[in-house]
């Protein structure tokens, strides 16, 4: 038998959705694989909710049990800040990811092979949502034990939308990620650079989280950074988790009231993130279609 | 499609057909200016020219990364545009920069590429082991290679553009940057897949290299082929090998005095005899055997000669030959392609200090 009939048996290439497949399990692969990533994912959640929780526990719980109810805990009150927290730190990731393997040529070389060019952006987009997703877990369970741990074991309160409320929350977080994932994409393919890639991002990614509703209740920060905080999609991530957490309006940055209860934070926070996911995820992939064409101009 | 062939029925026999093949960059740049080429299958054919003589560049529009501005590719029978991951199934392509990746272990990195190819699962395991095999990686399979050397990776790189037993294998400078000993080792697997009938599409800045692998090569300068042959009838342009001597007190009448000598000597009467920085190079193929002789003429003559050295033919005096100029037009890469056997490993990195070494010597 010939070379040339293995070849043509061998090399047949794959269907588009084996192409999402291969791809987002070597994405997931190298997630676990790299030792720096797993650390960051366990140990930077559990670092932010002790820090915060101890140094802004007593200062903001009086004013968070006035604002949302006597039983509700800080702890409580963060977790969902943490999950954003979390969220963009992976999509801070998939940025930097992106610029590492056009480094390394293996962007190159899966152009030249047959791979579908969507499932290559595909793949790694299920990917991070994955992480993403489970880092939001993660964080769910890490604060329900400070809360057992800080409560004697009388948690109280926690989600109070029950197991829909868990999804929900898997659902915004995941809606809310496509945006932040996207602008790191932009960011990524403007600088072509890692180190300019994550001076830009940690730039933009402290700055909207202390400017929102994240750590502290909008009433506590000065009059200018409220109206940031109105306009930063921190705050509508953060609040549209926090609603479902503690089954709550809590949007305080506008007042929605057509519809009824968390709705009112819920929606105008889904429709605010859904076209930030649609302008931006726009952007990043025209930009993402031009570096993977082999048109020169 | 041809179909000569009843062993091969859905093959044709050439590997890639170029016709008037251009690419002009956004900036204006003309990387390639109407390249024409037919290689046959299982041809080893080698693209030799100094850096931004448009190598790369050629090699991009023939595996489909970049489309061409003008004229037509077809490789393994499909057009690079229209029919382009046809072209990428039947094609295998290592970069000039080493492509793996470094958080995977050697033996994943080839997974991975035989996932992407889809090489069927049943015959993965055995492909794999094969290739570990082939480039001699089995001990560090499970490794991840950081800590590979240079030529280690470039041999894992080779095994993952391998997986699927591709009919017609790209190598941009494969072995620019290693050591001789790895180098020497690259060829051996290169002309291995060759023999097994895979046709070899190499660019090299290294006459050595396209001597030692190519059937055929073509000389790339400033985006156009200006010669195609073997590398023997090419090398015999230049007129044999290289005898440079270097006359003690070197100025311009002792040059001249010396190309007389050379030129009165006989045996050199009809070579090319250029004047040097230092003294004089002769080109003949009676270099090695006669270049002892001359330094008696040289000596009788009153010039006392304190380097002799004779050499084979390198990129530059081959271009010399062709062109009839040691000025690469492109990128002023004039030097690089100067570089004999024994800076052959230096890296790739450091052209610059490489052309500063040729200037200093």
């Amino acid at each position: 038998m010939s070379t040339t009939d293995t070849a043509e048996r061998l090399a047949a290439g794959n269907s588009f959705s084996v192409d999402v497949w291969v791809t987002l399990k070597r994405w997931l692969k190298k997630a676990v694989r790299n030792a720096s990533i797993v650390f960051e994912a366990l140990l930077s959640p559990f670092i932010f909710l002790i820090l915060f929780t101890q140094v802004f526990g007593k200062l903001a719980g009086g004013p968070i049990q006035d604002l949302f109810g006597a039983d509700i805990n800080y702890i409580t009150f963060l977790t969902p800040a943490i999950i954003i927290v979390t969220a963009m730190t992976v999509a801070i990731q998939s940025g930097t990811g992106l610029i590492q393997d056009m480094d390394s040529g293996m962007f190159e070389k899966i152009l030249v092979s047959p791979t579908h060019r969507g499932a290559i952006f595909l793949g790694k987009a299920l990917a991070d949502v994955l992480r993403i997703a489970f880092q939001s877990a993660i964080v769910l369970v890490l604060g329900y034990l400070l809360l057992w741990i800080g409560s004697g074991g009388s948690v109280g309160p926690y989600i109070q939308t029950g197991l829909g409320g868990v999804l929900g929350i898997f659902a915004i977080v995941i809606v809310y990620s496509l945006w932040f994932t996207a602008f790191s994409i932009i960011i990524a393919l403007v600088t072509q650079d890692i180190e300019s890639a994550s001076i830009w991002m940690y730039m933009t990614h402290y700055p909207l989280l202390f400017s929102s509703s994240a750590f502290l209740p909008i009433s506590f920060l000065p009059e200018w950074m409220q109206v940031l905080a109105t306009v930063n999609p921190v705050t509508y991530g953060v609040d549209a988790l926090r609603a479902l957490m503690l089954g709550q309006d809590v949007l305080s940055v506008i007042n929605v009231t057509a519809f009824s209860g968390i709705w009112n934070t819920i929606v105008p926070a889904i429709v605010l993130l859904g076209v930030l996911d649609i302008v931006l995820g726009g952007i990043a992939a025209v930009l993402l279609h031009r570096v993977s064409s082999s048109q020169v101009d | 499609m041809v179909t000569e062939s009843t062993e091969t029925p859905t093959t044709c026999t050439t590997a890639i057909t170029a016709n008037n093949v251009e690419l002009t960059y956004a900036d204006g740049t003309h990387a390639v200016r109407g390249i024409d080429l037919e290689i046959p299958r299982g041809e080893c054919f080698g693209f030799l020219g100094p850096n931004g003589a448009g190598k790369t560049s050629a090699i991009k529009t023939f595996v489909t990364l970049l489309e061409p501005t003008g004229g037509s590719v077809t490789v393994n029978g499909y057009d690079v545009v229209t029919d382009s991951r046809a072209v990428r199934s039947s094609i295998g392509y290592m970069a000039q920069e080493t492509s793996i990746d470094t958080e995977l272990t050697a033996r994943e990195n080839i997974q991975f590429a035989c996932e992407m190819y889809g090489v069927p699962r049943s015959k993965r395991a055995e492909r794999i082991d094969d290739l570990l095999a082939l480039v001699d990686l089995v001990d560090v399979a499970d490794k991840q290679p950081s800590d590979f050397s240079g030529g280690m990776k470039k041999r894992l790189d080779i095994a993952t553009a391998l997986v699927h037993e591709p009919q017609l294998v790209f190598l941009d400078e494969p072995t620019t940057g290693l050591d001789p000993r790895a180098r020497n080792r690259l060829w051996e697997y290169f002309r291995a897949i060759n023999r097994q009938g895979t046709t070899l599409f190499l660019t090299t800045q290294y006459l050595a290299e396209a001597d030692e692998l190519c059937d055929r090569l073509s000389v790339i300068q400033d985006g156009k082929l200006v010669a195609t042959d073997s590398p023997d009838a090419l090398k015999s342009q230049v007129g044999g090998d290289i005898l440079e001597l270097t006359i003690e007190g070197s100025t311009a009448d002792h040059r001249a005095h010396a190309q007389r000598v050379a030129r009165e000597s006989g045996v050199f009467a009809d070579c090319t005899i250029e004047t040097t920085d230092e003294g004089i190079a002769i080109a003949s193929e009676h270099a090695r055997r006669e270049g002892t002789d001359l330094l008696v003429a040289l000596r009788d003559a009153g010039l006392t000669v304190t380097g002799f050295d004779v050499r084979s033919p390198t990129l530059d005096d081959v271009f010399l030959a062709i062109t009839g100029t040691r000025d690469v037009p492109v990128n002023s890469q004039t030097q690089s392609g100067n570089i004999d056997e024994r800076s052959l490993g230096n890296s790739r990195a450091q052209p610059e200090a490489l052309a500063q070494d040729e200037g200093d010597r």
